[in-house]
């Protein structure tokens, strides 16, 4: 059987064995990777794998198996017990599947990796690393090259089949001199070609040159409330933090979620906008079919502060009988604001450029409190000096609500796009 | 299934191997079931396996997988991690010396011998663990019930003699409770289990209704809880946090390939970087008499594991290594190198990581408290190859006068482990493990954390 074929029998196991409605999706990925450690080549990988996904209704109960085998016999098991562990599930009217939509085929980037490009790109890296910051030790540096098929079938007639291509690259890096030892940073990007050098892509060589200056760190010896600059690293944790904790399946359907009420309401300061881009042409990573099975669509989450919708499932919407998103979030692109990154620090009379937030998962309520690492103090519009064991706490809707300004700056990842933030109200502590 | 005795195998594959190999077929079984507010949001059973292959050649790696378990992909794995060996050696010209040999023979399988239970039986379950909170605790806003099960099976041979088949299964319950204050939502969660498949660890339900009316009570004690004050405060960490503190913020600085990263830790050796009263080590398999939470007797480079005794009454001893790391530092290989799926290369990783019990009691280190905290849960965590540590606390009581007081509300504990270590005064003279963990560091991985109660002075966090 070929790829789109053990997609369907899995399709029919399902429905022979008696689902009423049914989903198999097949995902055959393969990686091509190289890593670095400690500043030297170290391995090369290369691994196949098949991803199989079973989703039987019966009775308005579901039942759900994975597994990465794809010959006749392992299909029909796994079929055969997602039905009995649908049978084994509650009654629950929400269950559901995505309804028929007209058949497609997306194809994005190279069906193949360029194994000598990929190893010459990352030598350059790691020579240029060594040659620009002589005191930087790359711990970590991993490239892989990702070709994934997947074929998404359901018993609606929904038939979409992926074919995807992506470069992606991670450093993880510590500055050393003698014994003085900075915090470790981090950055990545995703490309469909790997058409520059690699301290060319998003924040990885900002980052770096930082790395180098944190060997000498000052220590805020006192407590204020401040502003804080967000740079874009930062950014993507506090949105996934936002979306994570007020706008997904489980705060709407326990309830916990302080936003569950406020649908086109003000949730954040009405300079801020926030998109789901998953097929936009700017975005190196699309995805282009949601895991209910729908065709993924762009979306706008906040619209000049004001909240346009949540990240909810097809079941999340079911069950809260409001409207499914029509993607499933991430590859977040947030609005440039009007002002420049320098002009941003002018602006701020004492506060903390924010590089890394090494911080507990915040609560219910948005309350974060967190180490701000690789970070620097802010002064009468001036970077004075990195800090060192610098703790910041606040709330995460306070966080989007005081925004003071948005960078006409974004740094493009690959699969986001994001600013820096200027924002208020932030407890900043010292040792 | 993938072959438990692939020794049997060896004469066969060895003849494919052209360099030094490790051949691994691995089995991952997962169980997921999520009740959240009385909804059944997962209800899933995930199965993975396949064979892997990694070479070495004079200091480069190769790596091969994939998921179809049969002779003929496992010769194919070999030869294209075999070829990637080649290529990187080909490019790099380490000239690294070979790697220490190995021939360790083990079985070690925690399987259960009881009758399995059906996925409905444990769905049953674990909806009567939610009903029991419906019932009775009906002002609770929220609640959700997790049930997550484990088992992670291998079998590894190498090119130098080792063979050895593990199961290692684990069974935690999560369960979070939420309530509201003034509008605003307070949560709880404990994660409860550990070592063993589902039948070996519970019979019934009501075994964890007094699990859920503790965290009830701590709910509503947090529920009325004050802010913590921020700064330098004396402190008790109960046994979770300890054991967290162990593992994120000294055992990481000491894998020895974050060593060779710039971590702080590699100008330690030899010096002293805790209190005397402080001796940290990383356990393969057993404590104190009794199995750990994740125990490991053969690595998966065919090591036998022993325990790495990282710091001797304050004094930093040891790295914990894998064979090439081992070389570098010419010390020898201690048995934490495993791998997550069938699909990753092993890394260093910790096994089961904590301080030893001391002397005090848990009440007279509160006791010697005038005022500071009690903090009894961690959250989440992380930890900087500067030994610099951050954690959540979800759940601390204040002290005051040698005595416990408010609750406080969430915070976050912070400082550098080795100046913080230095601080320790007391340590109490019993132990708990906690296993519910998974350690990140390029895979997952599960951990054991453990510990008695320290006394310390530690940053708080707080408005």
């Amino acid at each position: 059987m070929n790829n789109r074929e053990i997609a369907r029998y899995g399709l029919s196991c399902l429905i022979k064995a008696g689902a009423d409605k049914a989903q198999c999706v097949l995902a055959k990925s393969e990686k091509r990777e190289l890593n670095v450690e400690a500043g030297k080549f170290s391995l090369i990988r290369t691994t196949y794998d098949s991803n199989m996904n079973y989703k039987a209704i019966k009775d308005n109960r579901e039942g759900i198996t994975r597994s990465n085998k794809t010959d006749k016999d392992c299909i029909e098991q796994a079929a055969a017990d997602a039905l009995e562990i649908a049978t084994s599930s509650q009654f629950d009217n929400a269950y559901d599947i995505a309804e028929k939509q007209e058949s497609k085929k997306f194809y994005s980037g190279s069906k193949e990796p360029d194994i000598d490009r990929m190893f010459n790109r990352l030598q350059t890296f790691v020579e240029s690393v060594k040659e620009k910051y002589p005191k930087t030790i790359l711990e970590l540096a991993i490239l892989d090259f990702t070709h994934l098929n997947s074929y998404f079938m359901n018993s609606n007639g929904v038939d979409f089949t992926t074919s995807k291509g992506i470069y992606n690259f991670i450093a993880m890096f510590t500055s050393k001199d003698e014994e003085r030892t900075s915090s470790f940073n981090y950055s990545g990007f995703s490309t469909r070609e790997l058409e520059k050098e690699f301290l060319d892509y998003g924040t990885i060589n900002l980052l770096l040159k930082q790395s180098s200056e944190q060997l000498e760190l000052n220590t805020i010896n006192e407590k204020f409330t401040g502003d804080i600059i967000i740079t874009p690293d930062s950014l993507a944790e506090f949105i996934d933090y936002f979306t994570g904790i007020f706008l997904r399946d489980v705060p709407i359907i326990s309830g916990t979620s302080v936003f569950k009420d406020k649908l086109n309401e003000q949730v954040a300061d009405s300079g801020f906008t926030l998109y789901s881009r998953p097929i936009s042409g700017e975005i190196a990573d699309n995805y282009f079919v949601t895991p209910d099975g729908f065709e993924a669509k762009d979306s706008t989450i906040i619209e000049k502060g004001v909240l346009k919708s949540f990240l909810l499932s097809l079941y999340g919407a079911n069950k809260t009988v409001r409207e499914r998103a029509v993607n499933s979030g991430n590859v977040y692109v947030v609005d440039p604001g009007d002002q420049s990154f320098d002009d941003m620090v002018k602006s701020v009379k004492r506060g903390l450029l924010l590089c890394r937030f090494s911080g507990g998962y915040p609560n219910d309520n948005g309350d974060f409190s967190g180490v701000a690492k690789n970070s620097y103090y802010i002064e009468d519009g001036e970077i004075k000096y990195p800090t060192n064991e610098t703790m910041i706490s606040g709330n995460l809707t306070e966080l989007f609500m005081n925004i003071k300004s948005i960078s006409k700056e974004r740094v493009n990842y690959g699969d986001k796009i994001l600013p820096w933030l200027l924002t208020s109200g932030i407890t900043i502590s010292g040792k | 299934m993938i072959v438990k005795d692939l020794s049997s195998c060896s004469n066969y594959y060895s003849q494919f191997f052209k360099e030094y190999t490790e051949l691994r077929m691995q089995e991952n079984r997962e169980i997921n079931i999520a009740y959240v507010k009385g909804n059944l949001m997962r209800n899933e059973i995930n199965a993975t396996s396949g064979v892997s292959a990694r070479v070495y050649k004079s200091g480069s790696w190769g790596f091969s997988s994939n998921p179809d378990l049969n002779p003929d992909t496992a010769k194919s794995v070999i030869k294209s991690a075999t070829d990637n060996a080649l290529y990187l050696d080909s490019r790099v010209k380490k000239s690294e010396k070979p790697l220490p040999d190995d021939k360790t023979l083990a079985e070690n399988d925690f399987a259960t011998r009881n009758i399995r239970r059906s996925q409905k039986e444990l769905v049953d379950f674990a909806k009567e663990l939610d009903t029991y909170i419906d019932n009775k605790y009906p002002s609770l806003t929220s609640r959700i019930v997790v049930l997550r099960c484990l088992d992670m099976e291998k079998s590894v041979i190498t090119s130098s003699g080792s063979s050895f088949f593990s199961m290692i299964p684990r069974t935690n319950f999560i369960i979070r409770l939420s309530t509201e204050k003034d509008g605003h939502p307070v949560e709880l969660y404990d994660v409860t289990g550990g070592l063993g498949q589902f039948e070996d660890l519970y019979n019934s339900a009501s075994e964890l209704y007094q699990k859920v009316d503790k965290i009830y009570e701590h709910l509503m004690n947090k529920r009325e809880g004050v802010f913590s004050n921020a700064g330098v405060r004396p402190c008790v960490l109960d046994a979770a946090l300890a054991g967290i503190l162990a593992h994120e913020a000294i055992g990481h600085t000491t894998e020895a390939d974050l060593v060779l990263g710039g971590s702080v830790a590699g100008d330690y050796m030899g010096k002293e970087v805790a209190s005397d009263l402080v001796t940290l080590v990383d356990f393969a398999h057993t404590a104190m008499g009794g199995t750990c939470p994740v125990p490991v007797y053969v690595d998966d480079e065919g090591i036998k594991a022993e325990d790495a005794v990282i710091i001797e009454k304050g004094v930093l001893k040891c790295f914990m290594h894998n064979k090439e790391s081992a070389n570098h530092f010419d010390a020898k290989p201690t048995g934490n190198a495993r791998a997550y799926q069938f699909s990753d290369e092993p890394l260093i990783r910790m096994r089961n990581t904590a301080i030893l019990p001391g002397e005090s009691h848990l009440e007279e280190m509160i006791a010697s408290i005038e005022d500071g905290y009690y903090l009894m849960k961690p959250g989440n965590g992380q930890a900087d190859s500067t030994s610099e540590f951050m954690f959540g606390v979800p759940l601390g009581y204040e002290i005051k006068n040698g005595k416990l007081g408010k609750a406080i509300k969430d915070t976050t504990i912070s400082g550098v482990a080795f100046d913080m270590l230095k601080t320790v005064t007391m340590v109490s003279d019993d132990m708990s493990w906690s296993n519910g963990g998974m350690c990140g560091k390029k895979q997952p991985i599960p951990v054991g954390l453990g510990g008695p109660a320290i006394k310390c002075k530690v940053n708080v966090g707080g408005r």
